[in-house]
């Protein structure tokens, strides 16, 4: 069974199960949905992103039971920098926020530093592969498609902040590798709603552009009732 | 990294390095274009109980490698390079693990991620994995999963950032992971020098055999040259 989603139902390739399907959750970090964290200090409007946690946890959950493979991103630099664009640097400081520079939750998007964690409600488990991204695309100078096709994984569902940057950029990356994309639109935000909305638009056009768009209600929905509890440890959410 | 000089030059051009061609191609050899890729000088390669000692190989080669590769190193800081160092290692959950990689591995005896005495194998974190001649601060490590020290990896993004066009290579080993990031480098554009006598492998047949295809068509790759002579040309700027 597809996942009814706009402008198809997805996956093109049919029922999309573990072996093929996995869920990326994009940098659903302390320092964009949280207080004191760099999304905060530059001003933006981070109870939209925050918002998000909620129906993610739940699909994070419902995937984890089902047993498909889960990735996590999280955007942060070396803490020597020497991963950081000279322009990005400018831009985060014209900001207000100068990535590397100290905030309330410690060095703002600096790998190690308490704002770079993933928020407790979507802690990654030991087997949830995490990716750190110096870029907006996860699949820049990152092992992402190296352990995507070592899986055998054709099939990404989206989650994650935000939907105009990290969230669209990742998704372009993954289309133009063969992957089919599906964005849960009411697991992912934007600071600006017009920004949202104009991305849910690029997604939908030219018959899914960057791939489909539905909700964490209507994925749920679709993914087979778990026969057993999933081996291993208790899931902790 | 070494300031721009007042000249607008970025530092004295030194050079050129004898080997397959005058190295660089174009001359163009200063401390602040030019960065030195440590290779492979971790504990897996190198030492009693590791890795590469465990899968039944003859570490002598390439632990005779850290003396001279070292005393290399800390000369090619004071001149100002720019030091990276690449290891291999996997992560704990072997998620990036091919299955070829890993049934390979067990077929050696020493299979990628069970335990040996330096801890599981060519794991991230693992004892084995620590590198034989530190990392100063400011010297990135790059966690290499693949041969190539560019699969994967931000290799690629850190060098550009910093405008390093020449890399010189230098460790282990010779016929791995010198010999493909060697490869990908110079399909990127960058102009490679690889220090023959400061790269090894575990055989040193295998070793010279490497080094005699990297003189094909006069350098397909780039140049080899040898250590002394790159240490020359930076202490004598034109």
């Amino acid at each position: 069974m597809t996942v009814p989603a706009r402008p198809y139902d997805w996956p093109l390739s049919g029922t999309p199960g573990p072996a093929d399907t996995a869920l990326i959750l994009i940098d659903m970090q302390i320092d964009f949905c949280g207080e004191g964290g760099f999304a905060h200090q530059a001003g933006s409007d981070f109870a939209l992103l925050q918002a998000t946690i909620a129906p993610t946890r739940r699909v994070l959950r419902a995937f984890r039971a089902a047993g498909h493979f889960i990735l996590h991103t999280r955007e942060g630099h070396r803490p020597d920098l020497s991963d950081l664009n000279d322009n990005k640097r400018w831009r985060s400081a014209r900001a207000g926020a100068e990535i590397g520079s100290p905030g309330p939750c410690g060095r703002m998007l600096t790998r190690g530093e308490p704002g770079w964690q993933i928020v407790p409600e979507l802690v990654p488990l030991p087997t949830e592969p995490v990716i750190d991204k110096p870029g907006k695309g996860a699949f820049h100078a990152t092992d992402l498609d190296h352990l995507l096709r070592r899986r055998g994984i054709r099939n990404l569902v989206f989650a994650g902040v935000t939907s105009d940057c990290c969230v669209h950029t990742t998704m372009s990356e993954a289309c133009d590798r063969g992957y089919d994309c599906l964005l849960l639109e009411d697991c992912t935000a934007s600071v600006l709603t017009a920004h949202h909305a104009t991305i849910l638009n690029l997604t939908l056009r030219d018959h899914g552009l960057f791939g489909a768009v539905t909700t964490s209600t209507a994925v749920l929905e679709a993914l087979p009732a778990p026969t057993n509890a999933p081996s291993g440890a208790p899931d902790p959410l | 990294m070494t300031p721009a000089d007042p000249s607008g030059t970025g530092g004295p051009q030194a050079g050129p390095v004898p080997g397959l061609y005058p190295w660089p191609f174009d001359g163009d050899l200063r401390p602040d274009n030019t960065a030195l890729l440590v290779i492979g000088m971790q504990r897996d390669y190198l030492c009693a109980g590791g890795w590469l000692d465990c899968a039944g190989h003859d570490i002598a080669p390439l632990a005779a490698l850290s003396a001279p590769l070292g005393s290399t190193l800390s000369a090619l800081r004071r001149a100002g390079l720019a030091v990276l160092h690449l290891r291999e290692g996997h992560r704990p959950d072997l998620n990036d693990l091919p299955e070829t990689k890993r049934w390979r591995s067990a077929r050696m005896g020493a299979e990628i991620g069970h335990p040996g005495p330096l801890g599981r194998h060519l794991v991230r974190g693992a004892p084995g994995t620590d590198l034989v001649l530190p990392a100063l601060p400011g010297e990135d490590i790059i966690e290499v999963t693949g041969r190539s020290g560019f699969y994967g990896t931000d290799l690629d993004a850190l060098l550009r950032l910093r405008g390093l066009r020449n890399l010189v290579l230098a460790g282990a080993l010779t016929d791995g992971m010198v010999q493909a990031t060697l490869r990908e480098a110079n399909d990127r554009g960058y102009e490679c020098l690889v220090l023959e006598d400061l790269c090894a492998s575990t055989s040193p047949a295998q070793h010279a055999e490497q080094i005699r295809m990297f003189a094909l068509a006069g350098g397909l790759w780039g140049s080899v040259g040898r250590s002394a002579d790159l240490l020359a040309a930076l202490e004598d700027p034109r």
